[in-house]
């Protein structure tokens, strides 16, 4: 640095100068026009988008810029997030319109916040079919925060440790349950064994082995009577085999009764065609006497019209004075 | 911004050349109030190159050719070998990131951080000490000879020499930053997704979460800030810096010293504006 620098002004002329000065100055202009272009296609200045607000308790891990997602894709940005008249936040998100149909008036919307990573909004929309979600639809969405349920967890451990603690402890009815399993079960190895356990006493328990004694020998003496009702039962002289040839009989009495029945009921079908019959008769009969009823009427008529025009008719009226 | 045009009085005490060279100060070591007063010469001296940046005049066809000139010399050179060198350290970057995401169940976010910390950060930072290193600083050394040889001087020595100088550094800074932001988005897309354009949509989402309104102010302010340390400062300190005893690599790593704690504070204020 001790010697002159060369300046550009003084170094060889460059050639077609004015020419690449202006593709430089160009290429920067393409360029940072191209960046801004594509920044603001990047945050969706250009998409025609309708509005949705989310009401969620707190606003906690949302940003403007995140995203809405379905099914794992984005469907919408979060555009501000202010506080709502009643405490709450409010989340507005801007949906584009070419994505609005995966919405509905059914959807569900959560707001999940995991320990590591950002804060996720997610859409559900269970029922494809229902009508879209309008501009401007007000939805509230559901919790779902993991940071908030590990205090929760530890509360839950640390009472499921305390209750296990004081059933392992000294003197706890666990230990004292456990105490007397252990003098059952030295009782269970004795001479009196599970008997004694359950009985208490040696007395009882040789009651009860006097009893299983004397059963014993009751089912021997039932075992022989047994044995012998079974010959007198079953035997070749038995009730049973003259109960067989009973039966045979009555079979075939009631092949006789059955054959007497038949012939009663072709009597009954003979004496029930003999009442037809006589049905018949009287409704001939009923004509009949209608027709005599009638003949008798015009023969009347006709003997009190011979009575009224004979000359000898006797008078029957008496004039008063 | 008539007397530029004019070529006569210039409007401004700066541009007037050093007529007389400002004495060695009896130690090489500035006091504080020196060191203040150093630094508000430069502010003012930059404030006015700056106004004079601005001023339609200045790209009139007289100064034109010098202004092509270093505009060229000092962006096509650098485009290329920086675009290079920024890919490949991005790409290390970016591999070096997706697999610890990946390696931690955090792939979500890798895209994010990738960008983060390629395009917002580190990017514009390098960018702006690269075009440091190799263009603005050699050129102030430049105008620090010409201003002690009182070699160039006649004439209208700032819109002639000094002014091109500044608008070339600055370009610089904004084309080179703007080549090298896209090309680590690219390579970001292709380490992750590879040649798929499946993952396009996902992937512009990404990036249009990562520039928020107000990331991208910053990101914007962030590198207009830089472009303009890069381009005045070392300009600045060669025009209005005193001549004190050393040599002119000394001075040189002086302004290099004095440039680098500027781009920090830059850098420090956006990462605030950003994280905090």
């Amino acid at each position: 640095m001790s010697e002159a620098p060369e300046t550009p002004s003084a170094a060889a002329a460059v050639p077609h100068l004015a020419l690449k000065a202006t593709a430089l100055l160009v290429l920067m202009v393409v360029l940072l026009c191209g960046s801004a272009l594509y920044v603001m296609y990047a945050r969706g200045v250009f998409e025609p988008t309708q509005r949705l607000v989310l009401i969620a308790e707190n606003s906690e891990g949302v940003v403007a810029g995140m995203d809405l997602t379905f099914s794992g894709f984005p469907i919408g940005r979060v555009r501000r997030v202010e506080l709502g008249a009643e405490g709450n936040a409010r989340i507005l998100i801007d949906v584009p319109r070419e994505d609005a149909h995966w919405l509905r008036t059914s959807s569900v919307f959560t707001l999940v916040r995991s320990l590591v990573g950002g804060t996720n909004l997610r859409a559900f929309s269970g029922i494809l079919t229902d009508p879209p979600l309008p501009d401007g639809a007000v939805r509230t969405v559901l919790g779902g925060d993991t940071a908030a349920e590990v205090p929760k967890l530890i509360g839950a451990a640390r009472d499921l440790l305390q209750n296990l603690n004081t059933l392992t402890a000294t003197g706890s009815p666990l230990s004292e349950s456990l105490g007397s399993v252990q003098a059952l079960a030295d009782k269970l190895k004795g001479p009196g064994g599970a008997l004694g356990v359950l009985l208490g006493n040696d007395a009882e328990r040789q009651k009860v082995l006097l009893t299983l004694d004397r059963t014993n020998a009751l089912l021997a003496r039932l075992d022989g009577l047994t044995a012998k009702t079974d010959a007198q039962l079953f035997g070749n002289a038995g009730v049973m085999p003259e109960a067989r040839a009973t039966v045979v009989e009555l079979r075939g009495l009631l092949g006789d009764a059955r054959a007497s029945i038949k012939k009663v009921d072709a009597v009954l079908q003979e004496a029930q065609a003999v009442g037809a019959n006589a049905r018949v008769a009287t409704t001939d009969l009923g004509a009949l006497r209608s027709e005599v009823d009638t003949s008798l009427r015009k023969v009347e008529q006709l003997i009190n019209e011979v009575n009224r025009k004979w000359p000898f008719a006797r008078e029957t009226e008496f004039k008063l004075p | 911004m008539r007397g530029i045009c004019e070529f006569g009085a210039p409007i401004i005490a700066a541009m007037r050349p050093p007529s007389v060279p400002q004495p060695l100060p009896p130690t090489a070591r500035a006091t504080p109030a020196q060191r203040f007063v150093d630094w508000w010469r430069v502010v003012h001296f930059g404030a006015e190159l700056l106004t004079l940046a601005l001023s339609p005049a200045t790209y009139g066809r007289r100064f034109r050719p010098a202004l092509a000139r270093h505009v060229y010399l000092d962006t096509a050179p650098n485009l290329l070998w920086f675009t290079v060198l920024s890919a490949l350290i991005s790409l290390v970057l970016i591999r070096i990131v997706v697999v610890t995401a990946y390696s931690y169940g955090l792939s979500q976010f890798a895209i994010q951080m990738v960008v983060r910390v390629l395009v917002l950060e580190l990017i514009p930072t390098t960018a702006a000490l690269f075009v440091a290193l190799r263009c603005t600083i050699p050129r102030g050394a430049e105008i620090a000879h010409m201003r002690s040889t009182r070699q160039a001087l006649p004439g209208e020595p700032v819109l002639d020499e000094v002014l091109p100088r500044v608008v070339a550094g600055i370009f610089a800074v904004w084309t080179l930053v703007a080549v090298s932001c896209v090309v680590a988005l690219v390579g970001a897309y292709l380490v992750v997704y590879g040649f798929a354009i499946g993952g396009l949509a996902v992937y512009t989402r990404t990036v249009g979460q990562v520039f928020s309104p107000e990331v991208s102010m910053i990101f914007v302010l962030k590198t207009l800030f830089l472009s303009l340390a890069v381009g005045l400062i070392p300009m600045a300190w060669a025009w209005t810096g005193p001549w004190r005893r050393g040599s002119d690599a000394g001075r040189e790593l002086q302004v290099l010293v004095r440039l680098f704690i500027v781009v920090l504070l830059i850098e420090v204020v956006s990462l605030m504006g950003n994280y905090y």
